[in-house]
């Protein structure tokens, strides 16, 4: 009996394991010759996806008998479904990425194909220095699609309201402006702190004018904060909240879901300023009542802080791209040399409303606001990558958490140079 | 309706149940009908064949899971191929010392007395008034146990949109003229936690409410009767012999809300999403254990959080089988003559 027993206890066991593996379906080659690949990105509403639809569509009649399998992806899902696809061995063979620490951890784990020889020369000229964002010492291992500096979006029709006739240069003009949109009955700055990473874009904003670019790129490599300019980057941000400048209940304010985002209260003109990336325009295109780009969007740079050793000029911003899987087919690179053509690049900025990372492509950007940040992109002396994206998921994570604690009255500036330096040992 | 041999088996079963469990049991043990050693290969075959498949699922989904963890426990593991940076105890000294880990712990605890406190007394008179005959009955129970069954998301989804700053509940107050109560029910880290007891009472009182009704029906009306024929009064009757009576019912929802309480999870993470449970001070060990272990890619870490969890819930749930329900299984309601 008991051998019986054991017997078919086996068979089940082997049942359920042939029926989880079958569950992880290689994409990649079939027996006909053709290819199906799977593909991630973060679009999930209107013309983003429906960008995507059409290049994908395109792209597969360019090249007979590859499929693209597309899956659109919430942007608050993707860091950690894209982490649990890669640990199960299930990867999509294209996903979005946007280099630093996040893209290096994965390079590091053996997940990622150098496609350094692959990129075509064209590829590489449109590109440009951008395409840098993506190397992991020194091999390229994803294809830039947007570049997207941070700054303040803001309604100029509010602004109009409050009687706010010159964009803050410094901190103490924000504070100064802030004031006269609440006397005015407006929110002043529409702040998304729920998804903790546009709460922490306020002290990287401050720490890019406190902490020179020497020793923002030193904390990249070491993931460790040790100069001074980090505690005071926290206190001017404490400073700067002390005046109230953030939304009612910012704290459980999502960024980019729905018209109660921050996001959609710039949309429905209820807060009057935003500090983002250059995706802005698009999401809050998205958020309108008509669905349509809001006319009077525009943009200024985040304001000059006393002291400091950054650069008055120097921006913060972030690149979103595409990397392939290692055991991607061939015809993943090729689908990232076709978005970076020149047409693909200029409808991929139309779509979303954003700076394209094809310099041959910057021609159609559109709208006051983005042609600003484009032109102070251009003329900033250096532009330092997200500090999240920079330090990676587990650093990044802590280091965000802790200034939303700061921000919500819950800590201290020591307390963000503690959590980061603590991160190291949660792993 | 119920006679009096249904009702009595009904108030045995609490018993029969934790000794099948392996609830160290002092009472005499009544004497149960088994096949002897020997017994025939026809029965075990039965029972192989009707356990097997649910133990298999059951090593495979629950034991095999807790020992995996309990092995990357000791490593600093991002989750790509083998584990091989062994830490040793590492993860957990630092979990124990995190002060955030010992807040949601806190909050746990706060739930779990909170959910008792809460919930327990309101359930309780709820399920006696239910219990007495009256016009609408059924529709009253079918109301009282519906958000029981709406889904978490949903749950979730409708309070935190009435509990925004924007949002219903304020409208309310400022339309009955009671603007000055405005809140930030859900970011003020003072008040955060007390909207999500709010929430958790309406959402699970009803599970009490009807298990509770379960247990009065197990109640001998005869009992009553007798009481109120000696002069007891209603409340003496609820008091006297209606409480003690739904005793084991009583606290089997204690435990079943005690160990819900330390694994809240859905509710929380709905509303106050991935990051800023602990700034709101709602976090609990299973959101920490997301945060720090998924969110941040550590997988080694959250492993270890896991363990650490598993082994709070382990060691709060046998304490209670041992000081607590031990006292039905020693007949503390119907006697130890069975």
């Amino acid at each position: 009996m008991k051998a019986k027993k054991a017997l078919s206890a086996a068979a089940i066991i082997a049942a359920g394991a042939l029926a989880l593996s079958g569950c992880s379906g290689d994409s990649g080659e079939n027996a006909d010759g053709s290819v199906t690949m799977t593909f991630w990105q973060n679009s999930t509403t209107g013309d983003g996806v429906a960008y995507w639809e059409d290049t994908v569509a395109a792209f597969e009649d360019a090249n007979p008998g590859v499929t693209i399998e597309m899956q659109s992806i919430q942007n608050e899902e993707m860091d950690g479904k894209l982490q649990t696809a890669l640990n199960s061995g299930d990867a999509p063979d294209i996903f979005m990425a946007r280099g630093g620490g996040k893209l290096a951890d994965v390079v590091a784990a053996g997940q990622a194909m150098d496609i350094s020889d692959k990129l075509t020369d064209a590829t590489k000229t449109a590109l440009g220095g951008v395409i840098s964002a993506f190397e992991v010492d020194g091999k390229n291992y994803g294809l830039p699609t947007a570049v997207l500096p941070g700054g303040i979006y803001y309604s100029q029709d509010l602004f109009d309201q409050a009687g706010i006739t010159e964009t803050p240069t410094t901190i103490d003009d924000l504070v100064a402006a802030n004031d006269q949109l609440k006397a005015a009955g407006i929110e002043p700055i529409a702040l998304g702190a729920k998804d903790a990473w546009p709460a922490a874009h306020w002290y990287y904003h401050f720490a890019l004018r406190a902490c020179s670019q020497d020793v923002i790129n030193k904390a990249a490599e070491d993931r460790s904060f040790d100069d001074d300019c980090w505690l005071e980057a926290g206190e001017n941000l404490a400073d700067f909240n002390e005046t109230e400048p953030f939304n009612e209940g910012f704290l459980t304010t999502a960024a980019q879901q729905g018209a109660g985002s921050s996001a959609g209260l710039i949309a429905n003109k209820i807060a009057s300023m935003e500090l983002m990336g250059a995706w802005d325009p698009g999401v809050i295109a998205n958020l309108t009542p008509s669905k349509e780009p809001l006319p009077d969007l525009r943009w200024f740079p985040f304001p000059a802080v006393d002291g400091g050793d950054g650069d008055p000029a120097a921006m913060m911003g972030g690149v979103d791209g595409f990397s392939c899987h290692v055991d991607a087919p061939e015809q993943c690179v090729d689908f990232l040399n076709f978005i970076a053509e020149k047409d693909n690049q200029e409808a991929y900025a139309t779509a979303f409303q954003t700076l394209p990372a094809s310099q041959e492509a910057q021609g159609v950007v559109e709208g006051e606001a983005l042609k600003n940040v484009l032109a102070a992109y251009n003329d900033a002396p250096y532009v330092s990558v997200w500090l999240d994206t920079l330090f990676g998921q587990n650093v990044g994570n802590a280091l965000n958490v802790a200034v939303v604690d700061l921000l919500a009255g819950q800590g201290s500036a020591e307390d963000i140079v503690t959590a980061v330096n603590d991160a190291a040992n949660k792993s | 309706m119920t006679s009096t041999s249904e009702n009595l088996r009904t108030a045995q079963e609490p018993q029969v149940d934790l000794q099948a469990a392996g609830v160290g049991a002092t009472a005499p043990t009544p004497a149960r009908r088994r096949p002897s050693q020997g017994g025939n290969w026809r029965m075990r075959l039965e029972i192989a064949l009707l356990a097997g498949p649910a133990l298999i699922i059951f090593v495979a989904f629950v034991i095999l899971p807790v020992a995996i963890a309990a092995y990357y426990g000791f490593f600093s593991w991002s989750g790509y191929g083998p584990a091989t940076d062994f830490v040793g105890l590492r993860n957990y000294t630092t979990i124990l010392g995190d002060p955030d880990f010992q807040d949601a712990l806190r909050h746990n605890l706060i739930i779990a007395v909170l959910s008792l406190l809460f919930q327990g007394p309101i359930a309780i008179g709820l399920a006696l008034l239910l219990n007495r005959k009256m016009r609408g009955q059924s529709a009253l129970r079918v109301l009282i146990f519906v958000p029981y069954v709406i889904s978490e998301v949903v749950v979730g989804l409708g309070w935190s949109l009435m509990l925004q700053s924007n949002g219903a509940a304020n409208g309310f107050l400022d339309k009955i003229g009671l603007g000055a109560l405005r809140q930030d029910w859900l970011s003020n880290p003072d008040v955060a936690i007390w909207s999500l007891m709010v929430i958790i009472t309406w959402k699970y009182i009803g599970f009490a409410i009807i298990l509770f009704l379960a247990g009065l029906q197990g109640i001998p009306e005869e009992l009553s009767e007798a009481a109120a024929i000696d002069g007891a009064s209603f409340w003496q009757i609820q008091r006297s012999i209606v409480l003690p009576l739904l005793g084991p019912t009583i606290r089997i929802w204690a435990f079943l809300s005690i160990i819900g309480s330390f694994q809240l999870f859905d509710l929380v993470y709905i509303i106050w999403g991935q990051y800023i449970a602990s700034t709101a001070g709602t976090s609990t060990m299973a959101t920490y254990m997301v945060a720090n272990g998924r969110n941040a890619g550590s997988y080694g870490y959250g492993s270890a959080v896991a363990v650490v969890m598993f082994l709070i819930s382990l060691v709060i749930a046998l304490l209670y089988q041992r000081f607590l329900l031990r006292r039905d299984t020693e007949g503390a309601i119907s006697g130890s003559k069975i």
